[in-house]
């Protein structure tokens, strides 16, 4: 998957094969497919509106818009990956270049570029959890001891504001949408070594902010 | 030897799938032995689940003329 897909949204890549990646399955995404989208062929776009909408919605929400606004940020993104088809046309997978257009708008909604500061408390918080031979001081609990799926689902919600925006992205990506190392690295700009590091951070705190809320209590 | 430092961070970054072989091995043998390891992996499976159950609701925010809409101005 992350060999066919672009080095970011806005390189032209070679003309060819390109494939509409779905969650589960993958739907082939010819020329001639392409082609009816750069004319608007109305089945054409519904038909990638009803594969890709839902998805591009629900990780706008879990990246902290509101409903009206990821309902505008989603149909921006449809209008500029329709605008920018003609330089859609190499091995690239739709839902990659669908996440890197809500990636670039998503920091024009918030204004800024969003960068990961280089040391991050949370790291401290991780490191207290372990001796000078990098043994358990304060080993974690199974989660399931303490406390249902729905629950802990109710609890992340309030959790995840405590992620920095990149966080939360990468969080969302990664582990909602679960998409590979190599295409969050794609779509964010950031190094797959960094996306390690905000994925580690973003766990971190949401386990602890869980821990707070009597989920998975260490022992 | 790996410690449960290095297990728990390979686990958390996500890193493990990328990891040569013969650590990934390694991480195997540590979490069969060391129940605070397969803990910690636990909860981290779990914060992805409840992430997951969390997100599920969100897509059934948009009422059903969502995808309309967004054809309809697509189509403008």
């Amino acid at each position: 998957m992350s060999a066919a897909g672009p080095a970011n949204i806005t390189e032209a890549t070679r003309s060819g094969r390109v494939w509409l990646g779905m969650m589960e399955d993958v739907v082939p995404l010819d020329d001639a497919y392409l082609e009816r989208l750069r004319r608007r062929d109305p089945e054409a776009l519904r038909s990638i509106v009803d594969g890709q909408g839902r998805r591009l919605y629900r990780a706008a929400r879990g990246m902290g818009f509101s409903k009206s606004e990821a309902e505008d940020l989603v149909q921006d993104v449809f209008v500029t990956f329709i605008e920018s088809i003609e330089r859609f046309e190499g091995r690239a997978q739709v839902g990659t270049w669908l996440f890197g257009i809500l990636h670039h708008k998503s920091q024009e909604r918030w204004r800024t570029v969003v960068r990961e500061e280089l040391n991050d408390p949370v790291d401290q918080v991780f490191e207290s959890q372990f001796d000078a031979r990098g043994s358990w001081i304060r080993p974690p609990a199974a989660p399931d001891q303490h406390v249902g799926a729905r629950e802990a689902a109710d609890a992340i919600r309030d959790c995840v504001d405590g992620l920095s925006p990149l966080q939360r992205e990468v969080f969302q990506l990664r582990q909602v949408e679960e998409l590979s190392a190599a295409d969050v690295s794609k779509i964010v700009g950031q190094t797959i070594t960094h996306i390690g590091v905000l994925l580690h951070r973003a766990r971190t705190k949401l386990r602890s902010c869980l821990e707070g809320k009597g989920w998975g209590r260490s022992r | 030897m790996m410690t449960c430092k290095d297990v728990s961070t390979l686990v958390s970054t996500g890193g493990l799938s990328d990891a040569p072989l013969v650590r990934r091995l390694a991480v195997r043998l540590h979490l069969a032995m060391c129940r605070h390891c397969r803990a910690f992996r636990r909860q981290v499976e779990a914060v992805a689940r409840s992430a997951r159950a969390a997100a599920a609701a969100l897509e059934v925010e948009p009422l059903h003329d969502f995808e309309s809409n967004i054809v309809e101005r697509l189509r403008q």
